[in-house]
């Protein structure tokens, strides 16, 4: 498995490292002082574990990880936040406290071993496609895996999610986000929304020949009559 | 100082003492005016009548006497030489009463006869003076046992509010001590140099060893710090210099240091973590939100008689400021309180924010010699 640790102190650093090394399947591929650093290194690098620090100069680990295009498993660290700590335990975040403990951080690999063998990372596609996104609103966070959300909604130069009974917001625009979506499974339905095929549960043809999508537990999407055909040849309806 | 208090009390106090007071004689009047009637067959206008102006007459001359007891604070007095006062007082003030009385129909009541000393045989002719003796050593006694009450009351009431009052100031102070002591032991601190001494007893144990013993010193500073109010500038320092050299570990070469300080500003005394709490903000505020860190500058002067300290850190830029829910100087208002507190108005701790590039605290204390 291969990790990056992110964290502004040095000493705490080569703490982690000489703990990693009782791990031989974990293979540190980088380090990064703080987000700045980070984030071109995860891109590059596209690691499948993250170690990362919440207080950094020039931006926390949650504003990083708000920016990653490539979006890893993490284990967080930290000294003392209370802030951090509550958000890791209301949002069930897997996290260390420094100076860490072994036990501890043998249970927390095991688990993300996990993780990342029943959903390959991006190194296996390549990075092409977004699985798992990180969304931040106050002391709320979540990983929300794409497959789940139902709909995007474009709100100016955010992105509204719906997924499951969330509502979370999305701080970058629809347009840089749709390169990125598995094309078999979303589809554009109009200027502002893009569904998630899967979970569409019926289709109807309205009044002057427009298509209206009911999804499952969600709202009803129009799909505009640019698309309604591609929609067709899609659904092979 | 013992009837200073605090204003809002005082329209309370009045209100129970005028209620005793009318209380109290309506009572009496009452009382009076029923054996009156009864007994000497008065009737019932002019009894009540007469007896509500005795009444009146009493409560206005007690008045007097309230007023010269806490015009001569004779509450404070030892016990024999306060019951002598209190007895002339009371004698004096039975004078007019008993003047005034004997002209009035309920002189009666105040007769040899009535009082069951007519059994000393007093000549019809020294009836009248030795009336005028009863009515004189009755009220005396009347207004003696209203200064002893009134007295009573009022030293059970001061005790009460002064009791309060201590146990309030107890409070207080508990609680400025406790704040002091949770700003102090930073959590995130503690932990981090905790965990930057798990990183060097590998790699460096003379490193560990020394670092535990900044460590052990800092928090025992802390810990203690409750205890003395004031301590010298180079006590002070020593922390310090223990604290910045825990900081330089964990931000290695981003925290650099620079200090300027006077040998004869050592000997000044100063609040007890003052410094230090200054030099944290700075650290908390300025190196660590510096990806590339920055100079922290310790400066310390006599001008004056009075002892000048700056302590100066670079700045973040406004944006990365932006970012942290906190203000700068959020930190240093429990240490600005605490020094006004301890030195009066003339101290200061000022956060100078004016540049874009540097934050400057400013700290003066007066002199104390």
């Amino acid at each position: 498995m291969r990790a990056l640790i992110v964290d502004d102190e040095p000493l705490a650093r080569r703490e982690l490292a000489r703990l990693l090394a009782e791990f031989g399947w974990v293979d540190i591929v980088g380090e990064a002082a703080n987000a700045g650093e980070a984030a071109p290194l995860i891109e590059r690098l596209l690691p499948d574990l993250l170690f990362l620090d919440i207080q950094m100069p020039g931006g926390t680990g949650f504003d990083l990880l708000q920016r990653l295009e490539h979006l890893p498993r993490v284990i967080f660290t930290t000294a003392y936040d209370k802030h951090a700590l509550r958000a890791f335990e209301v949002n069930a975040l897997d996290y260390l406290l420094k100076p860490i403990e072994p036990e501890r951080l043998a249970a927390a690999l095991a688990r993300a071993q996990a993780a990342v063998a029943s959903a390959p990372g991006a190194a296996a596609t390549g990075g092409a496609i977004l699985e798992r996104l990180f969304l931040r609103d106050g002391d709320r966070c979540w990983f929300v895996p794409l497959r789940e959300v139902r709909l995007f909604t474009a709100e100016g130069n955010y992105v509204r999610l719906s997924w499951d009974q969330s509502h979370p917001l999305l701080g970058r625009p629809l347009s840089s986000l749709e390169p990125r979506l598995d094309p078999k499974r979303f589809f554009r339905a109009n200027r502002r929304q893009i569904v998630n095929l899967e979970c569409i549960e019926s289709v109807e043809l309205g009044v002057n020949g427009r298509l209206h999508v009911q999804l499952r537990g969600g709202p009803e999407v129009e799909i505009s009559r640019r698309q309604a055909r591609l929609f067709r040849q899609l659904t092979s309806l | 100082m013992d009837t200073a208090l605090p204003g809002v009390t005082r329209p309370q106090t009045s209100r129970s003492y005028w209620l005793c007071q009318l209380g109290g004689w309506g009572l009496y009047a009452m009382i009076e005016a029923g054996i009156a009637t009864r007994i000497l067959r008065l009737p019932v206008g002019i009894s009540l009548l007469e007896l509500t102006g005795y009444a009146l007459v009493g409560v206005a001359l007690t008045h007097l006497l309230r007023a010269v007891l806490r015009w001569r604070a004779w509450a404070r007095l030892p016990f024999y030489a306060l019951a002598p006062r209190i007895l002339a007082m009371a004698l004096l003030l039975s004078l007019p009463v008993a003047a005034m009385t004997d002209h009035l129909s309920i002189a009666a009541l105040w007769a040899p006869e009535q009082v069951d000393v007519d059994s000393l045989h007093i000549s019809p002719g020294m009836i009248r003076p030795a009336r005028a003796l009863i009515l004189v050593i009755n009220t005396t006694a009347l207004f003696a046992i209203w200064a002893v009450c009134y007295l009573t009351i009022t030293a059970l009431r001061d005790q009460r509010s002064a009791a309060l009052r201590q146990s309030e100031l107890t409070r207080a102070l508990q609680l400025a001590e406790l704040r002091l002591l949770k700003s102090q032991l930073n959590p995130h601190f503690l932990f981090n140099s905790l965990n930057s001494v798990r990183a060097l007893i590998a790699d460096d144990p003379g490193g560990a060893q020394k670092a535990v013993t900044q460590l052990a010193r800092t928090l025992r500073y802390t810990l203690t710090a409750g205890r003395e109010e004031l301590v010298t500038l180079a006590r002070e320092l020593e922390i310090v210099e223990d604290y910045l050299a825990l900081e330089s570990l964990r931000f290695g070469e981003r925290l650099r240091i620079a200090r300027d300080l006077a040998p004869e500003t050592m000997g000044v005394r100063v609040p007890v973590m003052l410094l230090q709490t200054v030099v944290e903000n700075a650290i908390k505020h300025g190196i660590a939100e510096l990806p590339a860190g920055g100079e922290l500058r310790i400066v310390a002067a006599l001008r004056g008689g009075a002892l000048h300290i700056e302590v100066e850190n670079t700045r973040p830029q406004a944006a990365q400021r932006a970012l942290r829910n906190e203000g700068e100087g959020v930190g240093l208002d429990n240490a600005a309180e605490r020094l006004r507190l301890l030195f009066g108005a003339n101290a200061r701790l000022d956060l100078d924010l004016s540049s874009a590039m540097v934050a400057v605290a400013r700290i003066r204390i007066p002199g104390t010699a």
